[in-house]
């Protein structure tokens, strides 16, 4: 019976099972303010750690020991050097993450090396909480978290939404029918 | 029905006044060892400050007597005085308890929002007919519930009415009702005894399962004091330890016999820890159906219940591990929601319902009765690809190896670098039994996944299970196409690594079709 109701998307292709296919997902890109914020944030907390270490060196207060003295200014020029390579990579990385919206389910995929796909189904969603750091307020950015019973472990989340697409979404879930049917 | 009917006066009483009740005066006991509990819970914290004032403790040997007497009185106090402030009452569909010395609780629990219903009972709750009723929630552990001191037929009752209620009463679950309803009157004929323990089950089950080490590894910090007393022990006995361990004076096979039945003496130990353990925890077990209902009761000193609904158990998993291989035993765990676990709560570990060490048959036929038509041991596993051993020894043993190796030859350490060899071998062995293990199988119903080292491991789960799936690739596997899959479940989740790419796909698809079409209820 329910499954020749079975609907999730386009409903031209031959039978239900064909329509659930995720490797044929319509991809949304996130906002374009998310991925410039994540590594004006990430380069500023590099280069503040590095200003602390240049302070820590410089300082005329404390003596310090001598090897610690002596190997700083390597360690430091090394940690920003690997600091400003990650923050390129996770600006390759925040560029790359997608999302896709179907009737029945949300997808999230995201890596650079390791290519990722989340599904969740909207039926064993339990609650919804939309979160908003400071920053994120101030570029009207937003992130979607989504809890199932899977536990806090395997909490669904969309980042870099804008905050009409993350209260869109929100309410298309809360609408949903079958989480109407569970409560 | 004339029995019961006292009790349903009380029952009554309990529902139609909104009165708070109080527990019966055993409860004070109840406090007490929980107090008792606390206290023994924290000792490792203790410990330092404990062994800081042990040089002022052996002035003063007598600053014991008023540290004791207070202890017990400030016991005797807390345990009072929690039984006057512990209130509770039932209305038509939930229950209310108010408690808390300092900080007053007040919970208020709807029956629809209580997930699993436990009876325990205290040894010294079992001369007076009391029993605990335990409710544990899907949501946190903090809005978890206790009923402390409830004579034990009411408890079976309330038991009995709470998990007949329903969230939604649609016509299934009305039929559900009617059946419980049915069944109430004659609940105890009907119950259906599936497995039961014995003793030398039990013994099989402490010996195989691996419980010793936790009990080595609480020890670990006396394991100094316990060597400098097991040797003046023997030194009264006039047993010299260094003297026999003394090579000048004896043979070498002199030492190692000693040393190998010393080994052996603390392994029977520990052996026969691991066996009391066990039956302590198993004692009587027994398994049994009523409804859609299974039933787990048992325990030694605390005679523990748990009551599991069908529609709640999440997974079966059948473990075997290489102990049990040589027995021919198994271990087969019904897993509910885990959501209490993240917050470590003693009650979420007694939510599996584990049968210990049973035989294959036994465990098939269970397998059976939970999950009709499961094709869990006759269905082809598609086995995980071959690069698993490339990524495992190739990747990441292989490199390993060849350093030590070359480090060692070039010392000309010969003896170390023969055994290099043997560990890498055992190490590949192992990683390919691993491999060989690793399969995973859908059919219309369910999901199977094997794997194992040595012992074979089954998990089976109904598909609409499925809470989230996890499509993993990297730019490697992308180029062999492969894929790994991780399917989580409400107890936990399931990986299946490296398939190949359309299996992985074909996989989650099904899933989540089956998830969407089919409108069950995870739990």
């Amino acid at each position: 019976m329910s499954e020749t109701l079975f609907s999730n998307d386009n409903l031209s292709a031959a039978t239900p099972e064909q329509l659930a296919m995720i490797q044929q997902l319509d991809l949304q890109t996130l906002s374009e303010k998310y991925a410039p914020l994540n590594l004006q944030i990430n380069i500023l907390s590099t280069l503040l750690i590095t200003l602390l270490g240049v302070l820590v060196y410089l300082q005329p207060w404390l003596s310090l020991p001598q090897t610690l003295m002596l190997y700083l200014p390597l360690g430091l020029s090394l940690f920003t050097l690997l600091g400003l390579g990650f923050c390129g990579l996770a600006y390759i990385a925040d560029k790359r993450k997608r999302y896709a919206l179907r009737e029945l389910d949300l997808h999230f995929s995201s890596g650079l090396i390791f290519q990722k796909v989340l599904s969740q189904p909207i039926t064993r969603i339990q609650h919804i909480e939309l979160k908003r750091g400071p920053l994120e307020r101030y570029k009207g950015l937003a992130s979607l978290q989504v809890f199932s019973a899977g536990g806090a472990m395997h909490t669904f989340e969309l980042p870099g939404l804008t905050l009409d697409t993350a209260e869109h979404i929100r309410q298309l879930i809360l609408q949903h029918k079958d989480l109407a049917q569970h409560g | 029905m004339d029995s019961s009917e006292p009790l349903q006066d009380l029952k009554h009483q309990a529902h139609t006044e909104d009165q708070w009740q109080r527990l019966s005066p055993i409860a004070i006991l109840y406090f007490a060892v929980g107090f008792l509990r606390g206290i023994f819970g924290n000792v490792v914290y203790l410990l330092p400050a404990l062994a800081f004032s042990y040089s002022s403790l052996q002035k003063h040997p007598y600053i014991w007597l008023p540290t004791i007497t207070l202890l017990i009185s400030l016991m005797f106090i807390v345990a009072v005085w929690s039984f006057q402030v512990y209130r509770f009452r039932f209305s038509e569909n939930n229950v209310e308890i108010r408690s808390g010395i300092f900080s007053k609780k007040q919970l208020n629990l709807p029956f629809e929002r209580i997930q699993n219903v436990k009876l325990e009972q205290p040894i010294y709750y079992r001369l007076t007919g009391f029993a605990c009723l335990q409710l544990d929630t899907a949501g946190s552990a903090k809005q978890e519930a206790k009923l402390v001191a409830l004579p034990l037929e009411l408890a079976e009752q309330l038991k009995q009415q709470i998990l007949s209620h329903k969230s939604e009463p649609t016509e299934a679950n009305q039929h559900e009702i009617e059946n419980n309803g049915t069944n109430n009157s004659t609940n105890s004929v009907h119950e259906q005894l599936l497995n039961q323990r014995s003793l030398s089950d039990l013994v099989i089950h402490g010996i195989t399962s691996n419980r010793v080490w936790i009990i080595l590894g609480g020890l670990a910090p006396f394991y100094d004091n316990i060597a400098e007393k097991l040797n003046q022990t023997l030194n009264s006995l006039g047993i010299d330890l260094k003297e026999l361990f003394n090579l000048e004076t004896h043979a070498v096979w002199q030492v190692t016999l000693f040393a190998l039945s010393l080994t052996m003496l603390v392994m029977m130990l520990m052996l026969s820890f691991s066996i009391l353990g066990s039956i302590v925890s198993f004692y009587g077990y027994t398994l049994s159906k009523s409804a859609n209902r299974y039933i787990r009761r048992s325990g030694l000193l605390t005679k523990h219940e748990v009551s599991m609904p069908l529609s709640r158990l999440q997974l079966v998993m059948q473990k075997q591990d290489w102990l049990d291989v040589l027995l021919k035993r198994i271990n087969l765990k019904l897993e509910q929601s885990n959501a209490q676990l993240d917050h470590a709560s003693p009650s979420a570990v007694s939510n599996k319902i584990l049968v210990p060490s049973i035989t294959p048959l036994q465990s098939k036929a269970l397998i059976d009765d939970l999950y009709p038509d499961n094709q869990l041991f006759n269905i082809g596993f598609m086995p995980i690809s071959g690069f698993y051993l490339v990524r495992t020894i190739g990747y990441f043993l292989l490199p390993i190896w060849v350093l030590l190796e070359s480090f060692v030859l070039y010392h000309h350490n010969i003896k170390v670098a023969g055994v290099l060899v043997g560990l890498f071998a055992v190490f590949s062995g192992l990683f390919y039994l691993r491999w060989r293990r690793w399969g995973v199988a859908f059919d219309e119903q369910y999901v199977y996944l094997r794997r194992g080292l040595i012992g074979i491991d089954y998990v089976c789960f109904p598909t609409y299970k499925v809470q989230q799936s996890q499509f993993k690739q990297s730019v490697m596997m992308k180029k062999h196409q492969l894929a790994s899959v991780k399917l989580i479940l409400a107890s936990g989740s399931v990986t299946a690594p490296l398939l190949p790419q359309d299996v992985a796909y074909k996989l989650i698809n099904h899933c989540l079709y089956k998830v969407e079409s089919s409108k069950i209820s995870w739990m």
